[in-house]
């Protein structure tokens, strides 16, 4: 019987995950639990401070906002993904049309960002071609509100929920599709009842990879946001580098950390879902991710 | 074919890495405001005397304090305001530094230097600019306002008008208006300043402590409060008349920024030197340039070539920010996450 | 298949495939434009390729942060794609103790918002002692790659199966064999799809960056980040001209170089 050299081939990652990785978020655990310093870092006394801080109703207001933002961002972009991944599944140039999606990828986002200010601005590109034809008398206020930030995020992860959505849809059979209508369903219902079900896994990959960096979204809420679109990644960023809160920051994070966690392991067991990626669809007979059967 | 690639692959990975460690010249870590010295001013220094200089910035002192003190405390000079010196001080992260070292020293105008209540007598800190944020109001679009906080009340100027995201300026702002110290501690007072900045707040697009300039000079907000630099330098020179920069009658929280050297500094003799440099006539003549403020520097002012935003009698009515200590930090902090929050 | 057919029934997607191509290079283009105006602020004032001129002859800082950058992007997608690789070969094919900890624990990071995994590392270099550099950035830089490198391995090698492994051990071939010679080959389009999205990933990151940068470590993001603050100096909007080309240039020879060992 030979050796087999799984656990020398694993070592690497598993060790530097567990260091990189997992003892970090143990440390953000601990530190929840501790009393702030007097101007930054923790002493080692231990309370529950943090957690009551966060029962307060002031920041349920933060939270709501950041939900909503998050629920309505990643809905748009899904409905504008899908149409595209197929398009782009069903097309012959397909290095040509990823390129093209690609491409906003490898600008920097903050650029790109303040590229989306010079257009919506009151004294910007749009409000210009507006005014222009007439059809407003005076400038518009695009920016600094909910609406920019969702569209700015939309824009931003539009690529990222397009291709796995495009690379499960291409590898699904299409002749279904067909079948489904010689058998007399509507083209919307061979889309809804045929290729949705059988795309579930790029759905729900697309989901993933919108919704959760814009629950934990900072940057954008920033720039684009008005007074009233502070988010729970501004109130982390803000504890921990102006208030100086560490624990509050350490424990807005773990209520973020489980949440996400959480919410992504029962997706994935009500989806049945093997893992994240979509490639697996294409394998009859998938693996489950963890805690499966096997 | 496969393993050629990842050698060579491998191969030019540690060659950029070899050259971004390489290079063994004299080097200086300086952590500095964003645009606050410009850089060829920089590089000259650096061909007078074959030391480089490796520049990191940062957009607010808070930024650089918890880069230090979570472990980024590799640097030789860092320029905080004053508040953030004392607190330095306090914490134990300067070194203490000989002024009778410096041969430029004495170029400093005495009056400014008396104003110090952070550091008094120099002991870790050498001033490089003082200065304070005030209200930019753009002339063509707004009239009939009054030199005043109360410009921030005016409705009509709802989703023009911006304020720093700044919790000192900001409550600094308001217990001015009402009358109060910028370093005030008595709760009833922080209180009563955190109702005034929820009655601005409606009338604001943002806190923005980043590119209300930008913004302002392209015309998208017509009042903001802000630096005087950001403002200028932002705004087309042909048009800067627009702009009606002023500080509130009322008075205003101000800030003296220091060259200090961190404790532990690898490069001390290097940090005294560059310090010297920026003390020389005419080099801070070319900073005040720059920044088209008033220069402490007393030989500079005789050499500069702008005319600047300001003079230090203007800076009379401000008062300096100063360390509020932990319970009165802990008040302001609430009080300034309440109104960022929104209840 | 019917291709064609199947073309033209596609109008709707057609449509909205095209507004979001244009939505997405609607910037791309205004800073193309922006990158020759004359004027600093947003109003056109006349063409002028100064700021380009300014780019490559006076912008000691902005370089010296894109080599920071290229630094950490190439060694952390290298160490990232060989970690990850082996990995990903480790749980596609083999049984060991860890396997489903492994699992778990390379899909956690992808889960988690950017600026978590940013503020526990800040938090854990700093309770370990660590001096923030350019070297924790690479650490972190490494963290948050590898599990992409790994699932697009894993993606790949999912489509062989283990007789391929076992033939090779037939023929008398070692386990270091197997690795170089059968395995590696076979997952290439994977690993290296792995490496340019590792070091993609590495030249974007912002909000990890900020947390864990030290003395003389700033990348290009953040560079930009800082230089915000006063508004975008249109030598950044020249920066990002040159960088757009420079990536379509890259897209383009790596897709030729794939098609040439597709090829051989």
């Amino acid at each position: 019987m030979r050796r087999e050299p799984g656990g020398l081939y694993a070592a690497p990652s598993t060790i530097w995950l567990t260091v990189f990785f997992l003892a970090p978020l143990a440390i953000i655990v601990a530190y929840s639990f501790l009393t702030p310093g007097v101007r930054g870092g923790v002493e080692w006394k231990p309370t529950l401070d943090a957690y009551r801080a966060i029962a307060n109703p002031t920041f349920a207001k933060v939270t709501l906002n950041t939900i909503l933002v998050a629920i309505g961002a990643t809905a748009i972009t899904l409905l504008i993904a899908l149409p595209c991944g197929y398009y782009m599944a069903r097309s012959e140039r397909q290095t040509l049309l990823l390129m093209l999606v690609m491409i906003p990828f490898w600008t920097n986002f903050l650029i790109r960002i303040y590229a989306w200010i010079a257009i919506l601005g009151n004294e910007g590109f749009l409000n210009d071609i507006l005014l222009a034809l007439g059809l407003v008398d005076e400038s518009v206020q695009f920016l600094y509100n909910r609406g920019a930030v969702m569209l700015v995020l939309v824009y931003t992860y539009l690529p990222y929920a397009i291709l796995p959505l495009y690379s499960t849809i291409d590898k699904f059979d299409f002749s279904l599709l067909e079948a489904a209508r010689d058998l007399g369903a509507s083209k919307l219902g061979a889309i809804t009842r045929v290729l949705l079900p059988n795309v579930k896994g790029g759905i729900l990959t697309a989901f993933l990879f919108t919704f959760i960096p814009i629950f934990g979204a900072y940057a954008v809420p920033l720039l684009v946001g008005g007074t009233e679109s502070y988010m729970l990644g501004n109130l982390i960023a803000d504890e921990l580098t102006k208030s100086r809160d560490w624990p509050l920051a350490s424990a807005i994070s773990l209520v973020i950390t489980l949440v996400t966690t959480i919410g992504v392991l029962l997706l994935l067991r009500a989806n049945g879902a093997s893992t994240l990626g979509g490639a697996r669809e294409a394998k009859a007979e998938p693996e489950p991710a963890f805690g499966g059967a096997r | 074919m496969m393993k050629r690639l990842m050698i060579a692959a491998f191969a030019a990975t540690i060659g950029l890495v070899a050259s971004a460690c390489g290079g063994s010249s004299e080097k200086l870590y300086l952590f500095n405001w964003i645009y606050y010295i410009p850089e060829d001013v920089i590089e000259d220094f650096s061909k007078e005397t074959g030391i480089q200089v490796i520049v990191d910035s940062y957009a607010s002192n808070e930024e650089m304090y918890n880069k230090i003190v979570g472990g980024g405390d590799g640097y030789d000079i860092v320029v905080p305001s004053g508040d953030y010196v004392s607190i330095m001080i306090a914490e134990g992260l300067l070194e203490p530094i000989d002024t009778s070292r410096l041969a430029n020293y004495g170029n400093l105008d005495p009056a400014a230097v008396a104003r110090i209540g952070f550091d008094p007598g120099n002991r870790y800190s050498v001033p490089f600019m003082m200065a304070a944020a005030g209200v930019s109001v753009n002339r063509t679009k707004v009239s009939g306002y009054e030199h005043s906080w109360s410009v921030f009340d005016r409705s009509d100027l709802g989703g023009r008008m911006t304020m720093l995201d700044d919790m000192r300026e900001v409550l600094g702002a308001a217990l001015k208006s009402l009358g109060y110290s910028v370093n005030d501690p008595d709760p009833a007072h922080i209180e009563e300043a955190r109702r005034v900045v929820e009655r601005w707040k409606p009338n604001l697009v943002k806190f923005d402590a980043e590119s209300f300039a930008k913004s302002f000079a392209s015309g998208e907000f017509w009042v903001v409060q802000g630096y005087a630099e950001n403002v200028f330098i932002e705004y087309p020179e042909a048009r800067r008349a627009e702009v009606d920069f002023f500080f509130p009658k009322e008075g205003m929280p101000m800030y003296m920024d220091s060259f200090c050297v961190l404790r532990g500094a690898k490069n001390v003799e290097r940090a005294y030197a560059f310090i010297d440099y920026m003390l020389r006539p005419d080099v801070a003549a070319r900073v005040a340039d720059y920044l088209m403020l008033p220069s402490p520097n007393v030989p500079a002012r005789a050499l500069m070539k702008v005319e600047p935003n300001y003079d230090f009698d203007d800076l009379a009515r401000g008062e300096f920010k100063e360390d509020l200590g932990r319970e009165a930090l802990k008040l302001y902090n609430d009080a300034w996450r309440r109104i960022r929050v929104g209840n | 298949m019917s291709r064609p057919a199947a073309r033209k029934r596609s109008s709707f997607s057609r449509s909205v495939f095209v507004g979001t191509i244009v939505f997405l290079s609607l910037p791309l283009l205004v800073l193309v434009l922006y990158s020759f105006n004359e004027s600093k602020s947003g109003a056109w004032t006349g063409f002028s390729v100064k700021w380009y001129v300014k780019l490559f002859t006076d912008s000691p800082q902005l370089w010296r942060a894109f080599g920071n950058s290229a630094v950490v992007a190439l060694a952390s997608a290298f160490v990232a794609t060989v970690i990850g690789t082996l990995g990903a070969v480790a749980v596609n094919w083999y049984r060991f103790r860890l396997r489903k900890y492994l699992r778990t624990l390379t899909f956690m990071p992808m889960i988690l918002p950017e600026i978590i995994i940013g503020v526990s590392l800040l938090v854990f270099f700093s309770g370990i002692g660590l001096r923030l550099s350019l070297f924790t950035v690479f650490v972190a830089h490494v963290s948050f790659n590898l599990p992409f490198v790994f699932l697009l391995v894993l993606a790949r090698l999912e489509e062989f199966d283990f007789s391929i492994i076992e033939a090779a051990r037939d023929l008398g071939a070692s386990d270091g064999q197997t690795l170089l010679r059968v395995i590696l080959p076979i997952s290439a389009p994977g690993i290296i799809s792995g490496f340019l999205t590792a070091v993609t990933l590495s030249l974007e990151d912002f909000v990890i960056t900020f947390f864990v940068t030290g003395p003389g470590a700033t990348t290009l993001p953040l560079y930009v980040y800082s230089a915000i603050r006063f508004g975008v100096s249109p030598v950044i909007n020249a920066l990002s001209v040159v960088m757009i080309l420079g990536t379509v240039l890259l897209t383009w020879s790596t897709r030729n170089f794939l098609k040439y060992i597709a090829a051989k």
